[in-house]
């Protein structure tokens, strides 16, 4: 197989412009290695020999092809610990502020969605429990939802693999994880049943609808996919799943601002994160 | 402004081209150059990295730029007061009036050329030629 | 353990208890935002939906209003939205714009007459609409656009989605609109840039 030719300098412009308007990926020329690169695999994949035939495949999204190229230039596998800042802002900014607001008594409510295999709420739990000093004075309720219910099995059995736990420290898997097989470890019971799993499809709105309303969501890498209409409809759909001055946490290269107006910017120390303003806020 | 840092101006359009027009005048005349696509992705872009020009167009998705001016204006930081210029296709008087509410410090009708662009961005950025 | 796995029992419900139709008129801006988002499927939803669009002051609520209307997709609903373009507050015709984006089939049948509306910037807002056809589609509606619209902006709108998305056959087209507006700054840059990357895109005639 010969190798793609290198992008011109106007093909990489395209590429990049198309990418940013898509995705809100921005690259420029200052990452030409880092792009070409990826191009390259998918010029290969589709067999698209020049640069102009693989653009009007991509415009014309024949085979799925803006997925594919969002999934090489995106980390599509879930682990542990994924983007911890945004957990760091969770419990330094996020929780105290949503803590204040709450009646005695009142749960605090989390939604991991999508949760995939379970990774992301549990990293919550394990993180509330290991960083919120204040974790044992509220109820804190953790519900991780996704559309594919055999990942949902996999979260509900809590048995993960070495690559899922490769960002927790030796002493974070010995304590919270019992080995269970060559390569293989179980989550604790008591970390298991702290996470509630149910299956959602984003775009539907009875069905997100159904699991009431939360303080944050994290809802992280999968909006990039979804085309305008499924997006905004999505944005929607969490908006509406938020009570009034809650919170939303997408991926690092995710951005609401391409995706609804509804929502506040709000920058923590950590994190650049979405609100539901409060209600009679001008925002 | 030939000495220090250059100023940072963004450039908020929806038009990748439009964009590119600017930032040539723009790199050109000194100035460091972002970009943004809508009024939005600026809020987001200035509680990052805070600028010292914006050069803002009105129609965009998302957030048009009145409405973007409107809430960065209110915003209680230092980003509030960076000057504001809005090119725009719409020329009439209500659109002039709705720029001055909204808090743009000049207005310009597109097609800007590069050099008007560039001498208003001297005159906001305090560095008059 | 103080993490909770059972439903919070006052998980409050975000649907409205009141007949949406009635709430859309004369709810709260959270009632109407529930009353916008569950009407689109109910019996007389649309035109409940259009009259609502043309009062409501509150910019979530339009969203809302506007979402339900692109997604419900009939004519009657895209009718609806359309006469928005021409509002005079940029804040709806930025939202309703973003809803005629994503109208599900896209506004093929409608492009053609907002291409021809006697507002520039009507016309220049559909030129980028355009850019939800298929190439082809769009290349013939704006070829035309760079032949024969009075407006050097309306113009420049074309040529942002050309460079995108035309063929070598654009090219005569682009650089003769260039020349139609001689005295305008931007046109010339963006034919050229436009003409690069089309340049870049063709394949050389021996492949
Ligand atoms: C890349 S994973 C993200 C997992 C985790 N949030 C993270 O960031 O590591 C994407 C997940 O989105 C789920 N998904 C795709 N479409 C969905 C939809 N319409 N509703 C709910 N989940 C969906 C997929 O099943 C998949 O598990």
């Amino acid at each position: 197989m010969s190798e793609a030719p290198p992008l011109t300098g106007e093909e990489l412009r395209q590429l990049c412009e198309f990418l940013y308007r898509r995705t809100g990926m921005a690259f420029d020329e200052a990452k030409r290695y880092y792009v070409q690169r990826r191009v390259t695999e998918r010029m290969g994949a589709t067999g698209e020999g020049a640069f102009p035939a693989y653009f009007a495949r991509l415009r014309a999204d024949a085979g799925g092809e803006v997925e594919q190229l969002i999934n090489a230039f995106t980390v599509n596998e879930t682990y542990f610990y994924r983007e911890d800042h945004q957990l760091r802002c969770l419990s330094r900014d996020i929780l105290p502020e949503r803590a204040r607001a709450k009646a005695p008594g009142e749960a605090i409510r989390i939604w991991s969605v999508p949760c995939a295999t379970g990774e992301e709420p549990y990293s919550i739990a394990l993180w509330l429990l290991e960083n919120w000093p204040e974790v044992d004075a509220y109820d804190v309720e953790i519900v991780g939802s996704d559309i594919d219910t055999r990942a949902l099995e996999a979260a509900q059995a809590g048995l993960f693999g070495r690559r899922a736990l490769m960002r927790l420290s030796p002493d974070l898997v010995e304590r919270y994880f019992t080995p269970a097989g060559p390569e293989r470890w179980r989550i604790l019971d008591d970390l298991r049943e702290s996470v509630r799993f149910t299956s959602v499809n984003l775009v539907e709105p009875a069905s997100t609808g159904a699991h009431g309303r939360f303080d944050v969501v994290f809802c992280r890498n999968v909006l990039i996919y979804f085309d305008d209409a499924s997006r905004r409809l999505a944005a929607e759909n969490l908006y509406d799943a938020l009570v009034p001055g809650g919170y939303i946490c997408l991926g690092h290269t995710e951005s609401m601002s391409r995706i609804s107006p509804l929502f506040a910017v709000r920058r923590h120390a950590d994190a650049i994160v979405y609100q539901r303003p409060r209600e009679g806020s001008r925002d | 402004m030939t000495e220090g840092k250059p100023k940072r101006v963004l450039v908020v359009d929806d038009a990748a081209l439009v964009r590119l027009y600017y930032r040539d005048a723009l790199e050109r005349a000194g100035y460091a150059v972002d970009e943004a696509m809508n009024g939005l992705e600026a809020l987001e872009k200035l509680l990052v990295a805070p600028v010292d020009l914006l050069v803002v167009d009105v129609n965009m998705p998302q957030m048009d730029g009145f409405t973007f001016l409107r809430v960065l204006r209110r915003q209680d930081l230092p980003v509030a007061s960076i000057p504001a210029l809005v090119t725009t296709t719409e020329a009439g008087p209500q659109d002039r009036a709705a720029a001055r509410e909204a808090g743009a410090n000049f207005y310009l009708v597109k097609p800007v050329p590069q050099d008007v662009l560039t001498v208003y961005a001297g005159l906001l950025c305090g560095d008059a030629p | 353990m103080p993490l909770i796995r059972k439903p919070s029992p006052a998980a409050p419900d975000a649907v409205p208890a009141r007949d949406p139709l009635a709430a859309l008129r004369d709810g709260s801006p959270d009632e109407r935002f529930a009353a916008a988002r569950a009407a689109g499927g109910l019996p007389g939803g649309v035109p409940a939906l259009a009259g609502a669009l043309s009062r409501e002051a509150d910019p979530r609520v339009r969203e809302a209003i506007l979402t339900s209307l692109s997604r419900a997709g009939t004519p009657e609903a895209v009718a609806a939205i359309l006469p928005h373009v021409h509002a005079d507050d940029a804040n709806l015709r930025a939202g309703t714009l973003d809803a005629l984006r994503v109208v599900p089939g896209g506004l093929g049948p409608h492009l053609p007459g907002l291409l021809a509306d006697p507002d520039p910037d009507v016309r220049l807002l559909a030129c980028d609409l355009a850019r939800g056809l298929p190439a082809g589609e769009a290349v013939a509606l704006l070829v035309p656009i760079l032949d024969a619209d009075a407006e050097a902006n309306v113009c420049a709108a074309a040529v942002e989605v050309l460079a995108e998305i035309a063929g070598p056959d654009a090219l005569p087209a682009l650089e003769a609109c260039a020349r139609r507006f001689p005295g305008d700054p931007f046109l010339p840059f963006a034919v050229r840039i436009a003409a690069g990357r089309i340049g870049a895109r063709t394949p050389a005639p021996d492949e």
